[in-house]
């Protein structure tokens, strides 16, 4: 470049300048992740900016007669979410990790499958089961005739069980893994020392799993907040259902927004106290960590009991929902129901989530991998802001995209674009946060052992973080695969004209009460999903080998 | 192979961002009607002129906001919902045009825009199911007869959200005054007793087998569930015809075609097509609703249109007033 260029790019206009000084301040590392972020946070600003336009008698307005029935009624669901998976989570977890018993490679598949189902499959089928002519609901009249009502699912109870075996296993993999990848002889030395085994669990094991269960439980109670599918089915007032009725009911795109404003405010305070409170404890595991937690064999006694639970849980969470599905397809598929329109259906689906779980991987780790390294108030602030997608409902989101790009890249509107960029920035925080948490394993004094021994920026990241991380990069693909898979609120609004995936049929089919075509789709998005746990379980596999 | 996989999916997704998914000879319909009602009419249509027609099936105020944002953008055509309400908004958001006053003239003035931006298409009417059963219901004449304390827990009925009930309150509250509706719903608040349906189809199901006694349904509710279950003990109650009673009240799924299309000519072949004998006769068939046409007779098992009194309120009516009415409802707590 000559000086003359390089003078006539200073003078450059305005963009190219804020450009430079940018890159300047945050590297390229952070300029990239800048982008990201800016793209990520687009529906907030479309919230802000709609929410702007809404006047101060329609605040007044929503204050007074809508939140304090909302807040209620959201916040008691995620409590009562989060003491559900909690419950279901770290016990399944614990036993797993800890005692030796047979089946217990089954049980693991047990406790993570119940993620292949969305939650409005949850909801469908459980309200159909519970009817009087449902499986539960004979049952129950047969046991307690008609002098006990049955359940009825249309409240929190309802709505908190469906969430909580929905949700559990993003507790159990964080909490099982942390188990696993623990130091044991901080638990033998506690035993030495004269702890009983359940006073090493409360004082030794619960304490260091702190993050692990925060981490999941933060899942969880996003997943609640954000939820659409089951408080739908079920009529329970949240944020998200009150947000989507007034965008489709009234035409409201205001009061729409500001809902989604104190929805927004309300999940990033939660965020924001998370990681305050993970923030304060930070642990390494050693760099020559290489012995792992034997197990304990459990006794014939042991193992029934452990089995009673484990079976319990897997029974409503997946055993009952897919011997529904079962059912139902069957009779589909003996009614010749399932043509070739169908099987497009399915690839449809599969090319979505491929695609924006691909997509969320390559944009979630400039946004970790920045934070990792620098941990200042901006990468701080650029995780909070990539968190948007999850805290704003989807249906909000979907609307965010959409405007921007028919304001911005109009050309784009048609394909898939507007609905894989939704997706993208629905779906990031999840990415971002399971590519932060290996990031965080990855002691920093290797990273600079690879710089020492002359390896270059990009090198480095080549050959010693990417290898080191690629199970973090893994399991951030898989669960943005599988909660692309069963995205709903998006997929509906932002979908090429005609382009149907299996979410989009089972609401259709579920609507009009066609269950012989809701159940083969949705047992297609469980199968759909197999391949993809199965990736992340076998990859677990080998990092314990090497490790 | 991770290689393999990342170039194809790469690929893929180049390809299929920027390839729409329209064709530009394809009518485009944003249909808010059950797939399975629509799809045989629109596969006769195709096979008789040959203009193909795309479906984009979704719930009728996802697809008006749709059409909204989009704007001039939209590659819809014709926008198909199963409630007048929806179609009048449409029409107030100035998403519609006119449709040629030649093809709806076979229709009836009070199913159809003013403005001739929408056309009805089929007719259903809110009325009473009924266990035959059921003792000491001879009472009721009227839908206001469903507040009566005498009805504490036997009474089904859907919660407010549902749109069918949304535009029958409209209906109810343009015949008679807000007062007496209100009233109406505290009282059949009361006597649902917290228990609401999520579904017409599950209160149907509930009467039949004498769980409840008496629910609000749309008509054909009641023949989708006798002709699966003949024996069922449920019968229709035809509301309010006594000598002042103020009629059924009736709502009309239909068609509007977009401002922004190119295919005018196509969407109203479209539209000529549904409104003509033969598919006023399938569109309404497919599920024992009443066409609109004069002339076309309904299923042999639903009560013959003009055979009782339908309550006289213009079905733009159900747009313009829904506002006041969902407000009305949340004013109440209606569950």
């Amino acid at each position: 470049m000559s000086a003359a260029d390089y003078t006539l790019m200073k003078e450059a206009i305005w963009p190219i300048r804020l450009w430079q000084a940018l890159v300047r301040r945050v590297g390229w590392l952070g300029f990239i992740a800048t982008m990201i972020v800016a793209i990520a946070a687009i529906p907030l600003l479309f919230v802000i900016y709609s929410s702007g336009q809404l006047s101060l008698s329609g605040w007044q307005a929503l204050w007074s007669e809508r939140l304090p029935g909302l807040m209620w009624n959201t916040l008691s669901l995620a409590v009562l979410v989060a003491i559900g998976s909690f419950i279901l989570g770290v016990s399944s977890a614990w036993l797993i990790a800890r005692r030796h018993f047979v089946g217990r490679k089954l049980a693991i598949w047990l406790m993570i499958l119940p993620l292949a189902i969305p939650t409005y499959v949850f909801a469908h089928i459980y309200t159909t089961l519970f009817e009087d002519d449902g499986w539960i609901g004979k049952m129950w009249l047969g046991i307690f005739g008609d002098s006990v009502a049955i359940p009825d699912l249309y409240n929190v109870g309802g709505v908190a069980f469906i969430l909580s075996i929905a949700g559990f296993s993003y507790v159990f993999l964080l909490v099982r893994s942390a188990l696993e990848h623990s130091n044991p002889s901080l638990e033998e030395a506690a035993r030495i020392q004269g702890l009983s085994p359940s006073a090493v669990f409360w004082r030794v094991n619960l304490p260091l799993l702190r993050p692990a269960i925060a981490a999941g439980l933060a899942l969880v109670v996003l997943h609640v907040l954000s939820d659409f599918g089951a408080v739908s089915m079920l009529r329970y007032q949240t944020f998200t259902l009150s947000i989507y009725l007034q965008m489709n009911g009234r035409f409201d795109y205001q009061s729409a927004a500001g809902l989604s404003m104190v929805l927004v405010f309300l999940s990033l305070s939660f965020l924001v106290f998370e990681r305050w409170s993970r923030s304060r404890q930070r642990y390494y595991a050693s760099a020559t960590q290489l012995r792992r937690a034997s197990l304990r064999n459990a006794s014939v006694f042991e193992q029934a009991m452990i089995w009673l639970w484990l079976g319990m849980i897997t029974l409503f969470a997946f055993v009952l929902p897919i011997m529904w599905m079962i059912d139902w397809s069957l009779n589909a598929w003996q009614a010749g129901l399932l043509d070739i329109t169908f099987w497009g259906y399915v690839s449809n689906s599969l090319i979505v989530a491929a695609a924006a779980a691909t997509l969320a991987i390559f944009a979630a780790f400039p946004v970790a991998f920045f934070h990792t390294r620098k941990h200042s108030p901006l990468s701080n602030t650029y995780i909070q802001l990539s968190s948007i997608g999850f805290v704003l409902p989807g249906p909000v989101i979907a609307l965010g995209v959409l405007s921007f790009i028919l304001a911005v890249l109009a050309p784009l509107y048609g394909g898939l674009a507007a609905l894989l960029m939704a997706l993208v920035v629905r779906f990031l925080p999840l990415a971002v946060q399971s590519q932060e948490a290996a990031l965080q394993h990855l002691t920093p004094s290797i990273e600079q052992a690879g710089r020492i021994l002359g390896a270059a920026p990009f090198e480095n990241l080549r050959r010693v973080v990417l290898p080191m991380i690629s199970n973090g990069m893994i399991v951030a693909w898989v669960l943005v695969f599988i909660d692309a898979l069963k995205e709903l609120p998006a997929t509906l609004i932002l979908r090429p004209t005609g382009f149907d995936t299996l979410p989009v049929r089972i609401w259709i089919e579920a609507s009009e009460e066609s269950l012989e075509l809701a159940a083969p789709a949705a047992l297609m998005l469980v199968v759909g999903t197999l391949p993809a746990l199965w990736l992340m379980m076998r990859n677990e596999k080998q990092s314990i080998i090497k490790g | 192979m991770k290689k393999f996989w990342q170039r194809g999916i790469l690929g893929l997704l180049l390809t299929t961002l920027f390839v729409p998914a329209v064709q530009a000879d394809e009518l485009v319909v944003y249909s808010g009607r059950k797939d399975k009602f629509i799809k045989p009419l629109i596969e006769k249509f195709t096979a008789e002129t040959g203009i193909k027609v795309l479906l984009h099936s979704a719930k009728s105020t996802a697809l008006l906001n749709k059409l909204r944002v989009e704007g001039n953008r939209t590659v819809a055509d014709l926008f198909l919902s199963n409630d007048a309400g929806n179609l009048q908004i449409g029409t107030e958001l100035g998403l519609f045009q006119p449709i040629d006053k030649n093809i709806l003239k076979v229709i009836p003035a009070n199913l159809r825009a003013n403005d001739d931006t929408w056309v009805g298409l089929s007719a259903r009417a809110r009325v009473l199911v009924v266990n035959n059963n059921a003792k000491g219901l001879d009472f009721i004449k009227s839908v206001f007869d469903l507040s009566n304390p005498v009805l504490k827990d036997r009474l089904a009925i859907t919660h407010s959200s549902n749109g069918s009930f949304v535009a029958g309150v409209t209906v109810y509250e343009l015949s008679t005054t807000t007062p007496i509706v209100t009233e109406w719903l505290k009282g059949m608040k009361e006597n649902a007793g917290g228990k609401l349906f999520s579904k017409h189809s599950k209160i149907v199901k509930a009467v039949a087998s004498g769980k409840k006694d008496i629910g609000l349904v749309n008509h054909y509710y009641i023949y989708r569930h006798l002709a699966k279950n003949p024996d069922a003990p449920i019968s229709i109650l035809l509301p309010d015809q006594q000598e002042n009673g103020m009629g059924v009240a009736w709502n009309v799924a239909g068609v509007a075609i977009s401002k922004y299309t190119k295919n005018k000519a196509m969407a109203q072949k479209l539209i000529s097509y549904l409104v003509s004998e033969k598919g006023q006769k399938q569109f309404a068939g497919a599920n024992s609703e009443y066409p609109v046409r004069e002339g076309v007779p309904a299923a042999s098992e639903v009560p013959a249109a003009g055979s009782y009194k339908v309550a006289d309120v213009p079905m733009s009516e159900l747009g313009t007033h829904r506002i006041k009415t969902l407000d009305l409802l949340d004013q109440i707590g209606m569950p």
